[in-house]
């Protein structure tokens, strides 16, 4: 929402209340830490991987898979997008 | 011994066509009433009946009830089960029926015990779900059924020859275990045509855009009820006959990736979860390409569960496009304000389908990862693990972030109607179920030792699944925070299935008409010809013609006597 008008104010939804984002970020930074400090008391007794003994593997590939997903695969849009109607015109 | 009428199969096709004769109002719960009493006689089904027919001297199984085939039919009656429950106010006749009938196709599929029975299935599967695809009755439709049937029909000739092939090498009929290559490493001509038969159905990349292309295109209901019997009966028989196939694993690795970038880019969500049904069969078939106890069972367990929250995204994403006429990222989005029960469900979908513990696909899809392990196979564990985070990305992410949330379409649409949140609930509820007491489904397994062993809350297995899954969530924060998410943009993303809808429609037209051209020279040339021994003949023939002149009777009797003259003289000489 660009303006914020009184009556817009009043209509604000609950996932747009600024307390509700600020708080569900913390909620996220804070189980992200959870789960970091657990790695290092949990691991697999009989690891098949060497990584998987490294205590933030798993934090560290989820992170920089996803941002790479996102980041590298938006360019394919470049790639192979078309208007809306490309296959209505030649068909 | 089981008799006909325990097949559910024939149950269900038998009540499709009842149903149509029925009042309108009656059609939905006669539909329910069916599916219970088909269900109940599966209840009465022991591991091990079959039944065995001698036909023209061909030993046919028509129906094997054993581990496999039981958990698939119980998971596809909870489909069906659903589906119409969440399409309680749909009671057109065409819809009704091949609603029925679609799953009856796939179910008889699954009971059968040998090929012939299987291939009659088989198509009867492709010719039933195809009214689906049609159902809307656009143009659009129309043409992506013709497509969708020309690729159906062509695996189901490819599941023929295998068959035909099969007949001569061995003799045998019965669906069993299956080598792709022989003992010298060449492919086996028969098993390859029956492996690339179900490739089709399984949606193979590359052969696999039909999916894309048809069930975004259905109606609601129908595209819920597509998403679940195709591939997942093709799963079900790559179990059965290719387990333990090496090539399998990369084709599922290859398949688990490459939908996570189109299903990234794309703006219709219905085809968005398209793509996502790609990736989740890329996981079973590599389950079923190890072919060890813990993947197969991870194979079919998550085939299982799977089913259940695919749907369950489907239907709130179908449930916010029937309030708001649309499935388009780009038209949807903040929805939350007004249907919180669809996105309560919505979320308990994306959760399991991220695999969170606690969720339904948490229990099932470590083992498939442990397949990898077990192999020793760095690289496609990693490649799962990657996908994993795919699988985050568009069917745990972006399907509820898009609908319910995003920028503010302003549409303030109704909550779902009574029926389709019941349906979802249901859904949800076997989500959540399976997550938190997995042990019934454990129970349905085909490797029970396997099993029994096997402790999918163990600290480590939830420790590295969470920091996985919340670290990739809080990349995504922050590449919204940071605005580096790419906003959605309405467009068509052109996928392999461009190569015959562009080019390749553009030479079959150009065939087309050089054979229409060729037509045309060879019988205007015959034509031609004809016409010009039809003159000469009316030139000689005709009425002005030489061979039609007058001629004088006396020269007719002269000639008469020369004749006859002639002929005394040569008697009378040899005689």
């Amino acid at each position: 929402m660009s303006h914020h008008s009184p009556e817009d104010k009043k209509n604000i939804g609950w996932a747009d209340h600024p307390a509700f984002v600020r708080g569900f970020l913390w909620f996220l930074y804070l189980s992200c830490a959870a789960a970091l400090v657990a790695g290092f008391f949990w691991q697999k007794e009989h690891p098949h991987f060497a990584v998987e003994t490294v205590p933030v593997f798993f934090a560290g590939f989820g992170f920089v898979m996803f941002s790479l997903i996102v980041l590298v695969g938006q360019h394919l849009r470049k790639l192979v997008g078309r208007p809306e109607n490309y296959y209505q015109e030649r068909e | 011994m089981l008799e006909l009428s325990d097949n559910p199969g024939v149950i269900l096709l038998l009540g499709a066509f009842i149903i149509i004769a029925l009042p309108t109002i009656m059609r939905r719960p006669a539909m329910l009433l069916i599916t219970g009493f088909s269900a109940m006689r599966l209840m009465g089904m022991e591991v091990g009946d079959q039944t065995v027919l001698s036909l023209f001297g061909l030993d046919l199984t028509p129906m094997k009830f054993d581990v496999l085939s039981r958990l698939f039919l119980i998971v596809f009656h909870i489909a069906v089960t659903l589906n119409i429950i969440y399409s309680w106010g749909v009671k057109n006749a065409t819809e009704c029926w091949a609603s029925l009938a679609y799953p009856a196709a796939a179910m008889g599929g699954v009971l059968a015990g040998d090929w012939i029975t299987l291939f009659i299935w088989w198509e009867l599967a492709a010719l039933t779900s195809v009214f689906l695809v049609w159902q809307p009755r656009t143009r659009e439709t129309y043409l992506a059924g013709m497509r969708y049937m020309v690729i159906q029909i062509a695996s189901g000739v490819l599941l023929l020859g295998g068959i035909v092939i099969l007949f001569r090498q061995s003799g045998a009929l019965a669906i069993g275990a299956l080598d792709l290559r022989d003992p010298s490493g060449l492919f086996n001509p028969a098993a390859l045509m029956l492996f690339i038969a179900i490739g089709v159905k399984s949606a193979f990349p590359l052969l696999h855009n039909w999916v894309q292309d048809s069930y975004p295109k259905s109606t609601l209901g129908g595209t819920i009820i597509l998403s679940v019997f195709t591939t997942k009966l093709a799963v079900y028989l790559m179990a059965r006959v290719f387990a333990g196939t090496p090539e399998l694993i990369w084709i599922g690795a290859v398949m688990t990736i490459f939908p996570i970038f189109f299903a990234l880019i794309e703006n219709d969500l219905r085809k968005v979860l398209s793509y996502s049904i790609n990736n989740q069969v890329g996981f079973m078939l590599t389950g079923i390409g190890f072919g060890t106890a813990a993947s197969m069972n991870g194979a079919v367990g998550y085939a299982f569960s799977n089913i259940i929250f695919e749907s369950l995204l489907f239907m709130s994403v179908g449930a916010a496009m029937y309030r708001t006429g649309t499935s388009k990222a780009t038209e949807l989005g903040g929805l939350y304000r007004t249907m919180p029960l669809t996105l309560m469900f919505c979320l308990i979908g994306a959760l399991s389908i991220s695999a969170f513990p606690g969720f339904a696909g948490f229990v099932t899809k470590g083992l498939i990862l442990d397949g990898a392990a077990e192999g020793h196979n760095f690289i496609i564990w990693l490649i799962l693990l990657f996908a994993s985070a795919g699988v985050l990305e568009h069917a745990g992410i972006k399907i509820p972030y898009f609908t319910f949330f995003a920028h503010d379409s302003g549409k303030r649409p109704k909550e779902a109607p009574p029926m389709m949140l019941i349906a979802m609930g249901l859904s949800a509820v076997l989500s959540v179920g399976i997550g938190l007491y997995p042990e019934p489904l454990f129970n349905l397994l085909p490797y029970q030792e396997q099993i029994a062993d096997y402790h999918p809350y163990s600290a480590y297995h939830i420790v590295e699944q969470l920091q996985l899954l919340l670290f990739a969530v809080l990349a995504f924060a922050l590449l919204i925070k940071f605005k580096l998410y790419p906003p959605e943009v309405p467009s068509t993303n052109l996928d392999f299935d461009w190569l015959y809808r562009v080019p390749g429609r553009a030479l079959l037209f150009k065939i087309v008409s050089l054979i229409v051209s060729l037509w045309r020279w060879l019988w205007g040339g015959a034509q031609e010809v004809v016409t010009r021994v039809m003159a000469r003949t009316h030139r000689t023939h005709g009425p002005e013609g030489t061979l039609a002149r007058n001629w004088p009777v006396g020269f007719m009797a002269l000639w008469t006597a020369v004749v006859l003259a002639v002929a005394l003289v040569f008697l009378y000489w040899v005689a």
